[in-house]
């Protein structure tokens, strides 16, 4: 029993590192440029299809895949931000939704196009393997992919909280015109979250490459968490949104075991739901980056 | 002379043009009957498929098939009762989408004049193909499994097992891996993964098998682990899931990586098709599953295989086979009915009684339809992936390969 339930936690650990790279980019741009960037999980497709054609023209592994998916995404984020959405920035909630929904389905309709509906699956040496602790194991792909999410985190937050830009991004999330009163440039340091919010949804597809099939439609599977993550861990709080990633990991993979291979959505749900009912800012409300 | 001899000269050859012309012309007359009799009008049968949509991957190989059977109908002269008549393939994209294929059924049928139709690969598009041409009252052939193809229809006809009988031999190959088979059942929470499953549940008990662990879960894994953790706590040494590609190849992964040893029989459908084996490589060796049709049943089904492969670069699967085998059910049925008209054609197939030649070449080697247009001597053959090809290893009669040990 206490094998089963610590291995259930290991595996709600695990997803939950991916579940945190995605819901960190959401969270990133939304703290920053207070967007919700409903096209965020096609970008982790796009990261997905960049590692699969790399390893499978060129025989690159998706992990070494990494450093090109990320400068990619990056890139792509700089000119999403650059060409679109600057120009929505002023005009409310509702043209901002419209123009990520129709980018993520302008993403989804073009992948389909190009790459049809067809799965593909990379095969590496270690997408089968497995550390065996015990009666425990963890899967190497997954437990690779959540050090890196980990390391990436870890990053970001150093980022955030060392460097000027980080500082200035910061200063930006928390009041726009009184950090352009303090000098800073608003639209660069948009541009900078954008990419690298994007990057880590590049990096997230390039970490599940090993051991999730790529499809168009695979962005939205991981993004629905990441949305209940954001929200979970308070919107804008990176921290947060890690963290509350984690539990969620662990809640679904819990629930799944005990409650019923159909209901570990439920039980992350039922969480969503308490949380906003006594916490209704999130777990992490404030600003605690 | 001279001018009679050019007067003599030019009669001959008036003569000569004439004989040469209306030689030409009675040639050319007889020319053109014999013409006429050689290329009788081509008979048109409709193929609908989805070659574009969720199921286009498969639908491409079953046009393919498609168009080499009746390439080997022509190549051997065609229907000879029609003068040779020639089988012209008109296929329709039914996209994966039942509405389209109402509509797409219903253009094919009025938009031609044809004989015959074959499709749709998945059930539910068949059953509403079946429908419209139930109505319209045409022959369709199908190698869809779903049991409901059987009922009060009179010009449907299914050579090959219904899902019913994929269930039961699902539920008697675990006694291959085990003397008392504890068997695991996974189903995605969809139309298809109910009914399967409830399938596998009503039979189990019969067949002297234990159900452990019946549990569904919601399709569109994210990760599979916790599903195969609680796998591992029910103590089963079999498991049957239910489920499409995207998530089975997550929970063959998983089993993998768990370590956990127990024997998988995947069903049917998408995980007897080469794309299976593409996507989750080397694991899938030593897995199980169940088919209507296979290409290692029969020298003749080996023979197709051969031609499809060189083609096509991978293996003539379940339904593409079958679909050759029911292209010849249909030239059998012209042949005999010397007609081109569905309601002939139709009664034809209803006395179709054939066992040997490439319409024969299932399970069973027997075509012949009961009154609910099911063959009486369909079964089907369990399989085994084995060195990155299928092959069958149930039952005794059927088995081509020894079971793989895993």
């Amino acid at each position: 029993m206490l094998t089963t339930i610590a291995q259930a936690v290991v595996n709600g650990l695990l997803i939950g590192g991916i579940y945190a790279l995605v819901s960190i980019g959401v969270t990133l741009i939304f703290g920053v440029v207070k967007i919700v960037n409903f096209a965020q999980g096609e970008f982790v497709m796009i990261g997905m299809y960049i590692s699969f054609f790399l390893a499978t023209s060129f025989g690159i592994d998706p992990l070494v895949s990494l450093v090109i998916s990320m400068p990619v995404l990056f890139i792509v984020g700089v000119l999403l931000q650059h060409f679109l959405l600057r120009r929505v920035l002023a005009l409310g909630d509702m043209p901002q939704i419209f123009l990520t929904f129709a980018l993520s389905l302008l993403l989804v309709n073009v992948a389909l196009l190009l790459f049809t509906a067809n799965y593909r699956t990379v095969q590496t040496s270690y997408s089968e393997t497995a550390v065996h602790l015990g009666e425990i194991y963890v899967p190497m792909a997954k437990l690779i992919a959540f050090a890196v999410a980990m390391v990436l985190s870890g990053l970001l937050w150093l980022f955030l909280h060392t460097t000027d830009l980080g500082k200035a991004m910061r200063a930006a999330a928390q009041n726009r015109d009184v950090a352009m009163l303090m000098g800073i440039n608003p639209d660069r340091v948009f541009c900078v979250a954008v990419g690298v919010s994007l990057a880590l949804a590049g990096a997230a597809g390039s970490l599940l490459m090993p051991f999730y099939p790529a499809y168009p439609l695979v962005g939205q599977v991981f993004v629905l968490m990441a949305f209940v993550a954001v929200v979970l861990g308070t919107l804008g709080n990176v921290t947060g949104a890690l963290i509350a990633s984690l539990m969620m990991g662990v809640a679904e993979s819990l629930g799944i075991q005990f409650v019923g291979a159909d209901s570990g959505l439920i039980v992350v749900f039922a969480m969503l739901l308490l949380t906003l009912a006594f916490r209704p800012n999130g777990l992490f409300g404030g600003w605690s980056r | 002379m001279s001018m009679t001899g050019s007067s003599t000269f030019a009669k001959r050859r008036d003569r000569r043009d004439f004989l040469k012309k209306s030689a030409g012309a009675v040639a050319l007359a007889t020319f053109g009957i014999a013409r006429n009799a050689f290329a009788a009008e081509p008979v048109n049968i409709g193929g609908l498929y989805p070659v574009t949509g969720n199921f286009a991957q498969i639908g491409q190989g079953c046009v393919n098939a498609a168009k080499l059977a009746v390439q080997m109908v022509n190549d051997a002269g065609g229907i000879k009762s029609l003068g040779g008549a020639k089988l012209n393939l008109i296929v329709s994209d039914v996209q994966s989408d039942t509405t389209v294929t109402r509509t797409e059924t219903d253009r094919l049928i009025s938009g031609y004049k044809l004989s015959a139709i074959h499709g749709c690969f998945a059930s539910a598009l068949t059953l509403i193909a079946s429908e419209v041409a139930e109505r319209a009252k045409m022959p369709l052939l199908t190698g869809s499994s779903s049991d409901q193809l059987n009922k009060d229809r009179h010009y449907t006809f299914t050579p090959f097992s219904r899902a019913s009988q994929f269930a039961l031999a699902q539920l008697q190959m675990s006694k291959l891996v085990s003397e008392s088979p504890k068997v695991a059942v996974i189903f995605e929470n969809t139309a298809f993964g109910t009914s399967t499953s409830n399938g596998l549940r009503e039979q189990a008990p019969g067949q002297g098998v234990e159900i452990v662990m019946f549990e569904p879960y919601s399709a569109g894994l994210t990760d599979a682990g916790p599903l195969i953790n609680k796998v591992k706590a029910s103590g089963a040494n079999m498991l049957f899931p239910v489920s499409y590609l995207n998530d089975l190849i997550l929970i063959i992964r998983a089993i993998k990586q768990s370590g956990v040893q127990i024997a998988i029989n995947g069903g049917s459908g998408g995980f007897v098709i080469p794309d299976f084996y593409k996507n989750v490589g080397g694991v899938a060796e030593g897995l199980l599953g169940v088919a209507h049709w296979n290409h290692d049943v029969n020298a003749d089904a080996q023979k197709v295989n051969e031609v499809y492969k060189q083609q096509y670069g991978e293996f003539l699967f379940e339904y593409a086979g079958g679909l050759v085998a029911q292209t010849f059910m249909i030239a059998d049925a012209l042949e005999r009915a010397a007609s081109t008209d569905p309601q002939k054609v139709r009664d034809a197939l209803s006395t179709l009684d054939v066992s040997s030649g490439y319409a024969a070449m299932g399970p069973g080697g027997k075509v012949r339809f009961g009154p609910d247009g099911k063959n009486v001597y369909a079964h089907p053959v369990g399989v085994q992936w084995q060195h990155a090809d299928l092959a069958a290893v149930f039952p005794k009669d059927d088995a081509r390969a020894p079971l793989m040990k895993i």
